[in-house]
């Protein structure tokens, strides 16, 4: 990133502002392409997975090796198709809602560090930051359910937004031992502090730490709506859930900031609890480091959808005493716990 | 750029501000007002208060008015199709001159004393979260402890007046 600055503000004789304005446009056009990649690469994965799972073959014909162009070929079928809006539809916020959502999840991703420097927006607060706008995509999916004007769609969005703000308080307790520990909320100094190997790594720190990441874990499936959390979109009882009545591209949109915010929870547990771009063991250092970042993301993801395709759909109170009698307590013990462990190893300040 | 950048974020806050009151239908005014406090982070941001910045996104413009969205859906129906009726045009400035006599007059105080407040150094860690948690549990405690327990009295006493007394079937 300095790399750059320099290059626009020296060699391209920009100002400073201009150089800044052109940095942040090309990380942003980066992080798209990244994220319509991760879009392509997720739906043909979650299908082999499924399939997996349920010892099936899932898509083979498509393309030639495992069915790898399905997934090309829905998108495809996705951009070619109508764009309905409901005639009773809430015209101007059936529009804006996928570009909210979308928007949420980019501005995201703006704060992950894929490698050393490299990090489109570097800011003190990163962390912080990130579960602030996150918070867009739920008013977005609100938004979304309101404007169909279909009792469908407004469950949906109405379930989606309650389970969401709940497990967006556990979501961020866990990952306060970490911050703790850290003593900074920047992205880069997180992943830094969990440098030399896996005993490094804050997961396997102190026992507190490791319950934190678990915590971590089931909160971010349900942050994402994913099953076994999947209220919002039950598709036996909601039909699709919030998107309901969405077509062609803003369909897409939904689609892209779902697999989005996926991968977005999966590099959030990379970064806080598995060592970030570091490697395992000394010897696998030769990988570059956006590389060994990345491997783990998607293994997170695996991880997820492992999960999605094994358990069963739990019922709405179930979800929420989940939440709010056991993750939101234990999360609460850990922080403490974390805190002595601290005071107790001398690891505070 | 910081002056830029202030009557950007001042236009946005008053225009967001403006929309929230003549809108017809509520869900419209609460995108609105969402609108209005992202700009105010803003100018927070402008403030060297970046922590301030990011709780106002966080907490206004994402859990609050989650639940101000929440309330209005539930709701909408029988109480507010009584009140669609649009604000009369006479009563648009009454609504718009405040908020702008406000704007103009904050900006025309930076335009005379340049952007001073926005650019002068700081001292180091100012607004950090560091500083924040610092002046709320040192010199602010009783204070900040007050208002956690008022916030929690009112959150109790919400419950008790709020809850049905009803059976639920799995129970």
């Amino acid at each position: 990133m300095e790399a750059m600055y320099a290059f626009f503000m020296d060699k391209a004789g920009m100002g400073q502002a201009g150089a800044h304005v052109t940095v942040a446009a090309i990380m942003a056009t980066l992080m798209f392409i990244v994220m319509a990649l991760c879009a392509l690469v997720f739906t043909w994965m979650e299908r082999k997975v499924a399939a997996f799972l349920q010892s099936r073959w899932g898509p083979m014909r498509t393309g030639r090796w495992q069915g790898w162009a399905q997934a090309v070929a829905d998108m495809l079928k996705i951009l070619g198709k109508e764009d309905i809006i409901p005639a009773e539809a809430d015209k101007a916020l059936f529009i804006f809602a996928p570009l909210l959502v979308l928007l949420g999840s980019l501005l995201a991703w703006a704060a992950i560090p894929w490698a050393p420097g490299f990090v489109a927006a570097d800011l003190d607060l990163g962390l912080f930051y990130i579960f602030a706008v996150s918070s867009m995509v739920i008013i977005g999916i609100l938004m979304a359910g309101w404007a169909s004007n279909n009792k469908w769609a407004l469950y949906g969005a109405a379930r989606g937004a309650a389970q969401m703000v709940s497990y967006e308080i556990p979501l961020a307790l866990a990952a306060i031992p970490v911050v703790m520990y850290t003593g900074s909320l920047n992205t880069q100094d997180i992943v830094i502090a969990q440098q030399g190997g896996i005993w490094n790594w804050f997961i396997f720190r102190n026992p507190f730490l490791f319950v934190s990441f678990f915590l971590y874990f089931v909160a971010s499936i349900a942050e994402t709506n994913r099953g076994p959390f999947d209220m919002p979109e039950t598709e036996s009882e909601l039909v699709a859930g919030y998107h309901t009545e969405y077509t062609g591209m803003r369909f897409a949109f939904f689609f892209l900031s779902e697999y989005a915010n996926l991968f977005l929870v999966s590099m959030i547990a990379v970064l806080l609890f598995l060592g970030g771009w570091w490697a395992p063991i000394p010897g696998l250092d030769f990988l570059p480091a956006a590389l060994t970042f990345v491997i783990k993301g998607v293994l997170m993801v695996f991880l997820n959808m492992w999960v999605r395709w094994t358990l069963p759909r739990v019922r709405v109170d179930q979800l929420m005493h989940l939440c709010w009698k056991v993750m939101i307590p234990a999360a609460l013990i850990c922080t403490v716990g974390a805190g002595l462990w601290m005071m107790a190893s001398g690891a505070a300040g | 750029m910081e002056t830029f950048l202030f009557w950007f974020c001042g236009a946005a806050m008053v225009l967001g501000g403006l929309m929230t009151v003549v809108q017809r239908s509520a869900v419209v005014s609460a995108v609105w007002l969402i609108f209005a406090f992202v700009a105010a982070a803003g100018i927070f941001a402008l403030l060297h208060a970046p922590f301030v910045a990011i709780l106002q996104v966080l907490v206004y413009a994402g859990a609050i008015m989650v639940l101000f969205l929440f309330v209005i859906m539930m709701l909408q129906g029988p109480v507010l199709e009584g009140e669609r009726r649009r604000m009369k045009p006479a009563l648009w400035p009454a609504v718009a001159i405040p908020p702008l006599a406000v704007l103009v007059l904050v900006g025309t105080r930076i335009a005379d004393h340049g952007t001073a407040a926005f650019t002068t150094p700081l001292p180091a860690g100012f607004g950090s979260p560091t500083h924040v948690a610092e002046l709320l549990l040192g010199r602010y405690l009783l204070a900040f402890e007050l208002i956690s327990i008022a916030l929690l009295v009112a959150i109790i006493g919400a419950l008790a007046i709020g809850k049905e007394e009803r059976k639920l079937p799995w129970k």
